[in-house]
C-alpha cells in the first residue's frame, strides 16, 4: 500500500535557546511527568561551544521504522488525517525493530524501559492545537509543516 | 505524600571523611511546612544542632537543595545552598546563596531533593550523581583545573548532565569563590565554592533520567499556559532583560552587537534571561547581570569586558565582590589614598580607568590570578583586605558595603534597609519586592503595604512608620521563592498581577497545589513562608547570639550619603547602578524595628522570637529547643 505523507515538526537551530520547554511540555502532555527522558524529541546544548541540536521524528516518507515493526498497523501506526507514524502502546511488544531501523543517530524512537513499549513523536495526534512542543516554544524554533507544504 | 508528587523523595547524605553515602528520607524534615530548598536546608541545619563550628570545618555542611516545582516548565529552576558562610564579615554565620542553569532540575530527575555534604576527603574528590548509582570519585587529576575546563573534563558529551564545581579560587580558600555550573550560573556570593575547597571536594556530576510527578498533570497544563503563553507578566520577556544593551555601558553593547549567539538560561523555563557570546580567542559562554559589572569602570574595551567574565567563571571568583574591589581601587587612587608607588607593590598595573596606560588584560591577568591563587590581598574580599591598608582607604571601604561583609546593593527603601538589617547576607534579589512597592503605588495599597515616596530611604521621607509591613511581606515571600524554588526575578509583586483573581501569590499557591497535591491555599503557603523565617531566625539566634543589636546595617549608612543602589562609585555614568540616597535616621529605624518585631510577634527588647509564635507556627520543638539554649524570652 502507498504509505501517505505526513506533516512534521522542524528546528531552527538559530532561534533555540535549548531551554528544553518543548521537552517538557511533551513528556507532561504524554506522560503526566517532567522529564526530559520522557521526551519525544531531544535538545543537546553545548554551552562553550555554543552548539545546539535538536533530534525529533521526521516523520519520513518512507519510514523504516514503519516497514520493519512486525506489527506494523497495529504497533507502528500510520495516522489517517495527519499521516504522522506513531505507537500504540497497546500493540507494541518493545521488540526494539523500528529502534534499530531508525536511519537517524541517535534514533529518533527510543525505548520507555519502565513500560517496554517504543515511543516516538506523533506530532500530539490527538490534541487539538497540534503538537504542544511547537506551541509552547517561546522563540519560534519549532515549527509545525503540514504535509502537504513538505 | 511527599516522594509521590512535586518532592524526589529522598535526600543523598554524604560523609566524605568517612567515605559514606546513605539517603534519607526526605519525609524526616517535614517539606509540607518548610516546602524545599531553603527551608528544607535550613531545617537539616536545626537538626544538626546548628553546630558552632568554623566555615572550613570538616563539620560544616554544605548542603544544596532543589524544591518541589524545580524541574518543572517555567520560572523554577533554583538550587539552594546553604551552609557557614566564608564570605560574612567578621563573624562567620550560616547563609545561603542560590544558582540557576541545570543542575537543580538534573538532581531532582536523578531522584534527590537534595544533597548534605559533611566531613572532608583525605584526597580531592568528585560526588558522581547518576540516578541510584551515587559514588565519590577521585578528583586529583580534575585538581587545580579552572571551572570550565573542570565542567568538560567531567560532562564530556553528555549535554544533559550537570556540575556544580569550583575553580583554583576556591581550592586556595578563597572567601570570595563562587560554585559554579557548566552555563555561567554561580551560587554567587557567600563563600560556599571554598567550603567545597575545603571538604577537598571539586565538583558534583549529577545525570538523571527519571521526572518530578505530578499530582495534577492536566491542570498543570493550564498553569503553565499562564505563565508561558499568555505572558501575564508583560511581554512575557524576563523581568529584568539582562540581554540587552544598557545606557551607559557601550562595551556591553558592542558586545551584544558583536558577539551574541542566542538568549539561554535555566533548564525548563521560558524566560531565558540569560545570552550566550561567542567572542574570537576569548571563548564562549553566557553571561547575564553581574558579569557586566566591568563594563562600567573598562566602558571601551568591549573585548575586555568579556575577558573580565571569562576570567572570573575559570578561576571561580565572584563577580559582585569584585565590583566593590574595583570601586575600591577607583576611588582610592582618585583621592589619593593609593599612589601609583602603592599599586606598583600591590602588582597591579594602572589602566585606564585609573589614569594609567595597561590594558584592561594586563591589569585584569594581574588583579586576578594572585587573587585565585591566594597572594593578593584581595584574595579573601575586601573587608578582610582592609588590615593591609590605611585609615583613608578603610573609610572608602565602609562607604561600598551594606552589612555582614557584603557590598552595597539595593536599599533604596528604608524596608530594603532594615531587609539587610535582618538578614544574614545581601538581601538585593529579594528587596526587588520593596523596590516595586517603591515604584507601583497603587500595587503596595492591593498587597495592603505602603508605597511611593513613603518607602524611600532619602533624608526627606520623615516617617517610616508603615514600612515594616513592606519588609514582613518581602521577607516571607523570599523564603517562600527560595524553598518552592521560584526565581525572584519572575515572582515580583508586580508579576502575574491581574486581581482580584491573580496575583503571584495566588499563583505560587496554584502551582504550589497542583505539583504536590497539598492543598495550600494562599495564607497557608505563607505560613509556611513564615515559618522558615522563624526558623532561621531561631539558628541566627541559637548558634550567633542574634539580638535586636545585631539587627542593623553598618554605621556609615546613619552617617552620610551613599550609593544606595550598588558599589559603584557615585560619579561614574553608569547610570542603572548609581542611585544617592540615605542617611538613615536611626531613631525612625530603631522605631521601625520596633514596629517590624511587633507585628511579626518577637519579642520587642531582645529581638528574639516567642514561644507563642513558635507554636502558633507549629514549632513547639524550636521554641523547645531555644528555651534550653536560654534564648527564649
Amino acid at each position: 500500500m502507498d504509505i501517505p505523507k505526513s506533516g512534521a515538526v522542524i528546528w531552527k537551530g538559530q532561534l533555540c535557546t535549548a531551554c528544553g520547554t518543548c521537552e517538557l511540555m511533551c513528556s507532561l502532555y504524554h506522560d503526566g511527568v517532567a522529564s526530559p527522558a520522557r521526551s519525544r524529541l531531544q535538545i543537546t546544548y553545548h554551552p562553550f561551544k555554543d552548539i545546539v541540536d535538536c533530534h525529533v521524528c521526521q516523520q519520513c516518507d518512507s519510514p523504516t521504522c514503519y516497514s520493519t515493526c512486525p506489527l506494523a498497523n497495529d504497533a507502528l501506526c500510520i495516522d489517517e488525517l495527519s499521516g504522522a507514524r506513531y505507537i500504540n502502546e497497546e500493540a507494541c511488544t518493545g521488540c526494539e525493530s523500528c529502534i534499530d531501523a531508525c536511519t537517524f543517530d541517535p534514533p529518533n524512537v527510543r525505548l520507555n524501559d519502565e513500560k517496554s513499549v517504543a515511543f516516538k513523536c506523533d506530532l500530539c495526534r490527538d490534541r487539538a492545537g497540534g503538537p504542544i512542543c511547537v506551541e509552547y516554544c517561546a522563540y519560534g524554533a519549532l515549527q509545525f509543516v503540514a504535509k502537504d507544504q513538505r | 505524600m511527599t516522594g509521590s508528587y512535586g518532592w524526589a523523595g529522598q535526600i543523598l547524605w554524604v560523609d566524605l571523611t568517612a567515605g559514606k553515602i546513605t539517603k534519607v528520607p526526605t519525609a524526616e524534615y517535614e517539606p509540607e511546612k518548610f516546602i524545599g530548598g531553603l527551608g528544607l536546608n535550613t531545617r537539616i541545619f536545626w537538626s544538626l544542632g546548628c553546630p558552632k563550628v568554623a566555615a572550613f570545618d570538616p563539620a560544616n555542611p554544605f548542603i544544596a537543595s532543589a524544591g518541589p516545582l524545580t524541574g518543572i516548565v517555567g520560572p523554577f529552576q533554583r538550587g539552594i545552598i546553604s551552609s557557614i558562610s566564608p564570605q560574612s564579615y567578621p563573624d562567620e554565620l550560616f547563609s545561603y546563596s542560590s544558582f540557576g542553569g541545570k543542575w537543580p532540575a538534573q538532581l531532582k530527575y536523578a531522584g534527590y531533593d537534595g544533597v548534605v555534604v559533611i566531613g572532608k576527603a583525605s584526597k580531592p574528590v568528585y560526588l558522581s550523581i547518576e540516578d541510584a548509582d551515587v559514588q565519590i570519585e577521585d578528583a586529583t587529576d580534575l585538581w587545580g583545573l579552572d571551572t570550565w575546563a573542570t565542567g568538560d573534563e567531567l560532562l564530556g558529551k553528555d549535554t544533559k548532565a550537570e556540575s556544580l564545581c569550583v575553580g583554583p579560587a576556591a581550592e586556595n580558600l578563597s572567601r570570595v569563590a563562587p560554585v559554579m555550573t557548566r552555563t555561567g550560573n554561580t551560587a554567587g556570593q557567600g563563600g560556599f565554592g571554598a567550603v567545597m575547597g575545603a571538604k577537598n571536594l571539586k565538583a558534583i556530576r549529577v545525570r538523571g533520567t527519571g521526572g518530578v510527578q505530578i499530582a495534577k498533570p492536566d491542570k498543570l497544563m493550564g498553569l503553565i499556559r499562564l505563565i508561558a503563553k499568555e505572558k501575564v507578566d508583560g511581554s512575557g520577556e524576563p523581568a529584568l532583560d539582562l540581554r540587552k544593551p544598557l545606557a551607559g555601558n557601550p562595551a556591553r553593547g558592542e558586545l551584544v552587537k558583536k558577539y551574541r549567539t542566542r538568549f539561554s538560561g535555566c533548564y525548563g523555563c521560558p524566560y531565558q534571561c540569560m545570552a550566550t557570546y561567542k567572542v574570537p580567542g576569548l571563548g564562549t559562554g553566557a553571561a547575564s547581570c553581574a558579569q557586566w559589572n566591568y563594563g562600567a569602570f573598562d566602558s571601551e574595551d568591549p573585548d575586555s569586558v568579556w575577558e573580565a567574565n571569562v576570567l572570573m567563571q575559570k578561576l571561580g571568583l565572584e563577580n559582585y565582590s569584585f565590583e566593590a574591589i574595583l570601586s575600591f581601587l577607583y576611588l582610592c587612587k582618585k583621592e589619593g589614598v593609593l599612589t601609583e608607588a602603592d599599586f606598583k607593590e600591590l602588582g597591579i598595573p594602572l589602566c585606564k580607568f585609573l589614569g594609567g596606560q595597561a590594558s584592561g588584560h594586563e591589569f585584569l591577568a594581574a588583579l586576578l590570578r594572585p587573587m585565585a591563587e591566594g597572594r593578593s590581598v584581595f584574595s579573601n574580599g575586601l573587608p578582610r583586605a582592609m588590615e593591609h591598608f590605611n585609615k583613608e582607604a578603610h573609610n572608602i571601604y565602609r562607604s561600598l558595603y551594606t552589612a555582614r561583609g557584603y557590598s552595597i546593593h539595593h536599599h533604596e527603601t528604608v524596608g530594603g534597609a532594615l531587609h539587610w538589617a535582618l538578614d544574614t547576607r545581601d538581601t538585593s534579589p529579594s528587596a526587588a519586592d520593596e523596590m516595586m512597592f517603591m515604584i507601583s503605588p497603587d500595587i503596595a495599597q492591593y498587597f495592603g503595604v505602603v508605597g511611593g515616596a513613603a518607602t524611600l530611604n532619602q533624608p526627606d521621607n520623615t516617617d517610616y512608620d508603615g514600612n515594616e509591613r513592606n519588609v514582613a511581606f518581602s521577607v516571607k515571600h523570599q523564603m517562600l521563592r527560595n524553598s518552592l524554588t521560584w526565581c525572584e526575578w519572575h515572582s515580583k509583586p508586580t508579576s502575574f498581577f491581574k486581581p482580584p483573581d491573580m496575583d503571584i501569590r495566588v499563583l505560587e499557591s496554584q502551582f504550589f497545589s497542583t505539583v504536590t497535591g497539598v492543598e495550600k491555599d494562599v495564607d497557608e503557603l505563607w505560613r509556611a513562608g513564615e515559618a522558615i523565617w522563624n526558623l532561621r531566625r531561631a539558628v541566627m539566634v541559637k548558634r550567633e547570639n542574634r539580638t535586636r543589636n545585631e539587627d542593623t546595617i553598618d554605621d556609615i549608612h546613619f552617617e552620610q550619603q551613599t550609593n544606595i543602589a550598588t558599589t559603584l562609585p557615585l560619579d561614574f555614568k553608569f547610570g542603572f547602578g548609581i542611585r544617592r540616597g540615605g542617611p538613615l535616621d536611626r531613631a525612625r529605624f530603631e522605631r521601625l524595628k520596633d514596629g517590624y518585631y511587633k507585628l511579626v510577634g518577637w519579642d520587642v527588647n531582645t529581638g528574639w522570637l516567642t514561644r507563642t509564635k513558635l507554636e502558633e507556627l507549629g514549632m513547639k520543638d524550636v521554641a523547645d529547643g531555644l528555651a534550653r539554649a536560654g534564648k527564649l524570652p
